[in-house]
């Protein structure tokens, strides 16, 4: 699934990254109607839990290091695509991000991209592109949720949205400081 | 924890600009500091102007050499805190920005940092206590052009919370620090007008010196019911519009 456009949509919203949530997004989209030309959901690919012990420099060096440059190909490839203005929406497991025991690996990699998609609201702000987190829950995503938002995201007032971190968990996490 | 009883701070970058000022002020603080760092005059002159501290030439960035790293310590006790300070900024802007430099701003300013983090913490674990301090970057909340720096630093960010979470029943604390803009050479470079604007939206007026972030640094070294925290140190840029200027 590494970097695929999704052609059944004439690239009207294009699904890239290798993370587990890729199926939800593509039912969410699948039952939707984005207004707009040109969207991409990019989905990463997040460790599995391992304690500290277990992280040795292969590991990371594959797991967090790889996984953030593959982000990073991948939203460069939908920015590309984006002349005259575009829609990214990231969406990423919300128990890393929020921190979890034996997560070191995923946390680095969900609270890299987040970073990354608040640097990349501003800095493509003047181009007219969004830049959007979605976090679910990467065990039971809600797949009418993720259509909701998706809709309103990529739909016309979604050009008023940019630089928000959305959790569509049904109120887990509430009570966390968040990162 | 030393032969004189003293616990042992390893600092990387510990000869830069804010890592020099938190060797001091761990030091006086009572700790036997390593000063970690890649140019061996650089850490040597750091280490003999630190009160007893020692140096040890350190690319966090290197597997062999953190292994050599930690190891000096070992021979001095082990390390009690470790202070993940060594960092470096490019900015590039996305369709400009190279995968190669993306890759060595996350090696040096994430990978590196987690790793040492691995190999402090075995010894911290054995002991019962220790304290991991990060120095991450007010750029985790996003900055224009800074891509891979951000990127990097919310990683850091994000495997704090995580640490905290997994090193808290072994008495190790992991906390962060997010200071903004700091007077040293690597903003050196700023061009003027970006200079201004960004210390016109810093609310108390000035930019940070490097003992700004060594004094909160020495505190969440030493706050053992403090956890999984990120602290910003940037005079309350943080709070304020970051582009208003
Ligand atoms: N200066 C600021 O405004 C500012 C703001 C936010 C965060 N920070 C962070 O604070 C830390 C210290 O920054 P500084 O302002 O003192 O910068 P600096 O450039 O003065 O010092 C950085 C030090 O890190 C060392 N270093 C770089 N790569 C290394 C490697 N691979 N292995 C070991 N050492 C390495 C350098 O040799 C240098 O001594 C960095 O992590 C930086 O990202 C600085």
């Amino acid at each position: 699934m590494t970097g695929v456009l999704d052609d059944r949509r004439d690239l009207v919203a294009g699904v890239l990254g290798e993370g587990s949530l890729v199926p939800a997004v593509r039912a969410a989209l699948d039952s939707i109607t984005p207004g707009l030309a040109r969207a991409f959901c990019v989905v990463p690919a997040v460790p599995d839990p391992a304690p500290l012990t277990d992280l040795d420099d292969g590991r990371l060096d594959r797991e967090v290091g790889d996984a953030l440059a593959a982000t990073l190909a991948h939203v460069q490839q939908a920015a590309a695509t984006f002349a005259g203005g575009g829609r990214l929406v990231v969406v990423l497991p919300h128990a890393p991000l929020l921190g979890t025991t034996r997560g070191a690996a995923a946390s680095a990699v969900t609270n890299g991209v987040l970073s990354m998609a608040r640097t990349l609201a501003l800095e493509l702000a003047r181009d007219r592109v969004t830049v959007n987190v979605l976090a679910v829950d990467a065990d039971a995503p809600s797949v009418r949720a993720l259509a909701a938002e998706l809709e309103a995201l990529l739909g016309d007032a979604g050009a008023d949205v940019t630089g928000q971190e959305i959790s569509l968990t049904a109120g887990a996490g509430l009570g966390r400081l968040r990162p | 924890m030393s032969s004189t009883g003293a616990p042992v701070a390893l600092v990387t970058g510990g000869a830069g600009g804010i890592g020099r000022a938190i060797a001091a002020r761990m030091a006086v603080a009572g700790h036997t500091v390593v000063v970690g760092d890649l140019e061996a005059d650089a850490v040597r002159a750091t280490a003999e102007e630190t009160a007893g501290a020692h140096g040890v030439v350190l690319d966090v960035a290197d597997p062999g050499s953190r292994r050599a790293a930690v190891a000096a310590c070992e021979d001095l006790g082990g390390i009690d805190v470790l202070v993940n300070c060594a960092g470096v900024l490019r900015d590039a802007r996305l369709a400009k920005l190279d995968p190669g430099l993306f890759r060595r701003l996350q090696d040096v300013n994430l990978l590196g940092p987690l790793a040492l983090t691995r190999l402090a913490a075995a010894g911290m674990a054995a002991r019962g206590r220790g304290a991991v301090v990060n120095l991450a970057s007010r750029a985790w909340l996003g900055t224009f052009g800074s891509t891979a720096y951000s990127t990097a630093k919310g990683g850091l960010v994000g495997a704090t919370r995580s640490l905290a979470l997994e090193l808290g029943p072994h008495g190790i604390t992991v906390n962060a620090l997010a200071p903004g803009f700091v007077d040293t050479a690597m903003t050196d470079g700023l061009p003027p007008e970006i200079r201004r604007r960004t210390l016109a939206a810093i609310p108390v007026g000035r930019a940070g010196r490097p003992e700004d972030v060594a004094d909160a640094v020495a505190y969440l070294a030493g706050a053992s019911y403090v956890t999984g925290q990120v602290l910003p140190v940037c005079g309350g840029r943080s709070v304020a519009d970051p582009y208003a200027a």
